[in-house]
C-alpha cells in the first residue's frame, strides 16, 4: 500500500517517485500547489476510494499520515 | 426529501446569447507569466470565453437571447405567463429584473415575473419553478431567462479565479404538450459551506464602503482582489463536488427507474476541465455523451448548461431525447434532473 500511495503521489504531483520521502512535509514540495492538490484529492477518491472532508484532509501534513490514511481504510 | 417528477411539461424552445468579445487566455498575461498561464489552461480547459462591456448586463443577453427565440418560433407574447429571471449579476439591487424584462420584451402586465438568485444549479431550479406553475394549470407559456456576467465578478489578479469564468445569457420556453412524458429533479443545498464560494461584502451584511473596495493581497501566491470580488476555495468545492453529485447522480437514476444507458447526453455545469472529466470517468460515462463547452465560454455559472445544449446539441434536439442535466456550485447548491425534450427549437447563438 506504502508503494502505491507513493508512487501515485509521485505522478499527482507531476514528480519522480524517488525524489519521496516518507517523513516529508508534502505541502513542502516545489510542485505542491492549489491546481496539483485537485490531483491528490482526486487520486485519494479514485485509486483509493477515500473521500474526506478538507477539514480531515488539512490535517494530514507529511507523505506517512496520507500512508497511514490509505491503510486505514 | 428534495425529489420531484413532472408529467407532460417541457422546453419547447432555446436560444443562447454571449457577448461578441472573445477573451484569448493564452494572451490574457496582464498579471501573469505565460507559462504559469498555459499551466492554469491546461488544468481548467478553458481556453477562450467571452466577456461583456461596461454597458452590457446579464439582462441584455438574456434580452436579445429572448428576442430570437420568441421572434423565430412566433410566440405570440400574451401567451407568456410566466417570466422567471435567474442570475447573480442582476441590474440593480431592487428592483427584480425580471419586472424590467416584462416591459423590455413587450409582455403583458399580467405576466407574473420573479427573480431566482442562485448559481451553477440555478437553471434546474428555474425549471422546477417553471414546471410547476405550468402544471398548476394557469400559465399558458412560461419563459425562463438565464444570464450572468461573472467576468464582473471576479479579480483579473487571482490567478484562482480570473481565468476561468465568462458570461452569456440563455432563453428557453416552457410548455404543455404530451411529447415531454416524464421529467424528474433532485435538489439540495449545504449552507455550511457558503463561505466556500462567496462575495464577502457589498451586501447588507457587510454594506460597500471604502474599506471593501480596496484590493488586497489575499494569499502567500500573491493573488490579489477586493471583499466585493468574488471568492472560490477550489479545492473545497472540488472535494465537495467528487463526492456529492455522483451520489445524487445515483440516487435521481434509482428514483425516476431509469437506466443509465437510456439517456442520450449528460450536461454537467461547466465547472472547468478538471472537474467534469473527474466526474464522467467516475461515472463511467462515455465521452460522446457528455458535451463541453468549457474551452470556449469557460464557466458560465447558471447558464453554463442550457448554453451547452444550445452550443454542442442544436441539431440533435429534433427528434425525442432523453437528457440528463447535473448542476453544482455557489451555495452550495446541487441537484440533478432527468428531462425528455423533443422537437426543441434551437436558436443560433446571437453575439451581443
Amino acid at each position: 500500500m506504502k508503494d502505491k500511495l507513493i508512487s501515485a503521489l509521485a505522478e499527482a504531483l507531476e514528480m519522480d517517485s524517488s525524489q519521496i520521502k516518507i517523513e516529508d512535509n508534502f505541502r513542502d514540495y516545489d510542485s505542491y500547489s492549489s491546481l496539483t492538490e485537485l490531483s491528490l484529492l482526486a487520486m485519494l477518491d479514485s485509486d483509493f476510494g477515500i473521500e474526506i472532508e478538507m477539514k480531515e484532509f488539512n490535517n494530514y501534513k507529511t507523505v506517512m499520515d496520507l500512508v497511514k490514511l490509505v491503510e486505514s481504510r | 426529501m428534495g425529489l420531484l417528477s413532472f408529467h407532460n411539461v417541457g422546453i419547447s424552445g432555446l436560444a443562447g446569447a454571449v457577448p461578441r468579445h472573445i477573451i484569448n487566455n493564452y494572451d490574457y498575461d496582464l498579471y501573469f507569466k505565460k507559462e504559469n498561464i498555459r499551466e492554469i489552461i491546461e488544468k481548467i480547459g478553458v481556453k477562450e470565453r467571452r466577456f461583456a462591456d461596461m454597458n452590457t448586463c446579464s439582462s441584455d443577453l438574456c434580452y436579445a437571447a429572448a428576442e430570437r427565440l420568441l421572434d423565430d418560433m412566433k410566440i405570440n407574447r400574451e401567451e407568456i405567463d410566466l417570466l422567471l429571471f435567474i442570475s447573480q449579476t442582476p441590474d440593480y439591487r431592487m428592483p427584480a429584473t425580471s419586472v424590467i424584462l416584462q416591459e423590455r420584451l413587450k409582455l403583458p402586465s399580467s405576466t407574473i415575473t420573479l427573480d431566482i438568485n442562485l448559481g451553477c444549479s440555478a437553471f434546474l431550479y428555474g425549471l422546477t419553478v417553471a414546471y410547476s406553475m405550468v402544471t398548476s394549470g394557469g400559465i399558458r407559456k412560461a419563459l425562463i431567462l438565464d444570464g450572468e456576467t461573472r467576468s464582473k465578478v471576479y479579480s483579473l489578479k487571482d490567478r484562482k479565479t480570473g481565468f476561468l469564468f465568462g458570461d452569456g445569457g440563455v432563453a428557453a420556453l416552457i410548455e404543455k404538450g404530451e411529447n415531454f412524458r416524464e421529467s424528474w429533479f433532485s435538489l439540495n443545498s449545504d449552507g455550511s459551506r457558503a463561505s466556500l464560494i462567496n462575495i464577502p461584502a457589498g451586501g447588507y451584511r457587510k454594506m460597500s464602503s471604502c474599506e471593501t473596495v480596496k484590493e488586497k493581497v489575499v494569499d502567500e501566491y500573491g493573488n490579489i482582489r477586493s471583499d466585493e470580488q468574488g471568492y472560490m476555495n477550489g479545492a473545497d468545492v472540488f472535494n465537495f463536488v467528487i463526492r456529492e453529485v455522483p451520489k445524487d447522480f445515483n440516487k435521481l437514476l434509482e428514483y425516476s427507474g431509469t437506466n443509465v444507458n437510456l439517456i442520450d447526453y449528460f450536461i454537467f455545469h461547466q465547472a472547468n476541465k478538471y472537474i467534469n472529466s473527474f466526474l464522467a470517468k467516475k461515472l463511467k460515462l462515455p465521452e460522446d455523451k457528455v458535451p463541453s463547452t468549457i474551452e470556449k465560454f469557460g464557466n458560465t455559472s447558471s447558464v453554463s448548461i442550457p448554453l451547452t445544449i444550445i452550443s454542442e446539441l442544436a441539431n440533435k434536439l429534433s427528434l425525442h431525447k432523453r437528457l440528463l442535466l447535473s448542476g453544482f456550485g455557489v451555495g452550495l447548491t446541487w441537484g440533478t434532473a432527468i428531462i425528455e425534450v423533443d422537437g426543441c427549437y434551437v436558436g443560433e447563438i446571437v453575439e451581443v
